[in-house]
């Protein structure tokens, strides 16, 4: 077994890549807008998103895109949320966004905030642009 | 950047949201101006428009033009002899017939969703060369991509690759829009983008169909404005 030599049996980690192999990524930060200010958890915004990859991208296209939705950085207040994908990518997933006009039975639209290649200069962004 | 959306119906014609509604959403998502498109048998009511679009603009802070779009060879003569009386002439396109027609006339600026219930790209190599002769702008509209699903989505999106290919290979102007029919199919700028991009358009090319492409428009609008213009290509010079 992988793990077996591992201390008090837990999951052996890999060694992490060198940078030059490690895939190049960029986080995509969004809001929500919705009809009536309707606010939406996670899971419900994931599994929307999820489909919508599958369907228009299809399970070996999204495999190429590193899709991830930031659970720990869902803002459920202002509807703010953060994705994770490859720099590849990028216009795959964001166009794929433009394609969800309903979630459950509320009609939404997406705004794109941001595109950044860290979370901090998103961060610094989102700062820049409250203080004006 | 500056991005416009060129088509978009509120309730003056099929539409679904007001005009009001419309551009809040518009200056939402960050766009600078927006083309409410209209049908002929609205044409009556032109001033009540240009009044409400007056309103709007001074209320919500944005550029509103007023677009008409012809659905047939009738339609569009009727309009190119008005055509001093509004700001953008779309041709609904589908027709072969039409799209020749329209990419024939240089008082067209869009030739609105050429593959439209086709199954060919509804544009060939030579109404390409004449758009891009007469200074017709070839639309990607987004609506079809979003009400479309599976099957015709794929041949839609099929269709405009073809046709932005043949547009770039002939340096006819590619513009995308909207499309929608209620505030809530509009989409954010970027979004847009991407999906240029997807279609075939590098970058760059796709931020210019939504923002250069549209202004090279409004400076045809503004030309038109002025009183020395008379029909395209003739104007008074003192």
């Amino acid at each position: 077994m992988d793990n077996a030599g591992s201390k008090g049996g837990r999951m052996k980690k890999l060694k992490v890549l060198p940078l030059s192999l490690r895939e190049r990524k960029r986080y995509v930060e969004f809001q929500v807008i919705s009809e009536e200010g309707e606010e939406f958890t996670y899971a419900d915004l994931e599994a929307c998103i999820w489909n919508v990859l599958l369907d228009f991208l299809g399970e070996y296209g999204v495999s190429k895109t590193s899709f991830r939705l930031i659970k720990d950085l869902w803002d459920e207040k202002n509807q703010i949320g953060i994705i994770k994908c490859n720099n590849r990518s990028v216009q795959a997933v964001v166009a794929s966004l433009g394609l969800i006009s309903r979630l459950g039975d509320n009609k939404i639209t997406f705004k794109i905030l941001n595109i950044s290649g860290t979370i901090k200069s998103i961060k610094e962004k989102r700062k820049e642009i409250k203080k004006r | 950047m500056e991005f416009y959306d060129f088509h978009v119906h509120s309730t003056f014609s099929e539409g679904k949201s007001t005009l009001l509604e419309i551009a809040q959403r518009a200056k939402l998502l960050g766009f600078s101006g927006i083309c409410i498109v209209n049908y002929f048998s609205q044409f009556e009511d032109i001033e009540k428009l240009k009044k409400e679009v007056e309103t709007v603009r001074k209320d919500v802070g944005i550029e509103i033009f007023i677009g008409f779009e012809a659905k047939n060879h009738y339609e569009l003569n009727k309009l190119r002899r008005l055509r001093k009386s509004y700001d953008v002439l779309l041709v609904r396109g589908g027709s072969l017939n039409l799209n020749r027609k329209a990419v024939e006339t240089p008082e067209v600026d869009i030739l609105a969703h050429p593959e439209f219930g086709r199954k060919d790209p509804g544009l060939n190599h030579v109404m390409v060369k004449l758009a891009a002769k007469n200074d017709v702008a070839i639309e990607i509209n987004f609506r079809e991509i979003l009400v479309s699903s599976k099957a015709s989505r794929q041949r839609i999106l099929h269709n405009m690759a073809t046709n932005v290919m043949l547009c770039k290979k002939y340096g006819a102007k590619v513009i995308i829009t909207s499309g929608a029919f209620s505030h809530w199919e509009m989409r954010d700028p970027k979004i847009l983008v991407c999906m240029g991009c997807l279609i075939g358009l590098e970058l760059s090319e796709s931020k210019n169909s939504l923002s250069k492409i549209p202004l090279s428009i409004i400076k045809k609008i503004e030309e038109r404005r002025s009183k020395k213009w008379i029909m395209p290509g003739v104007k008074v010079v003192e």
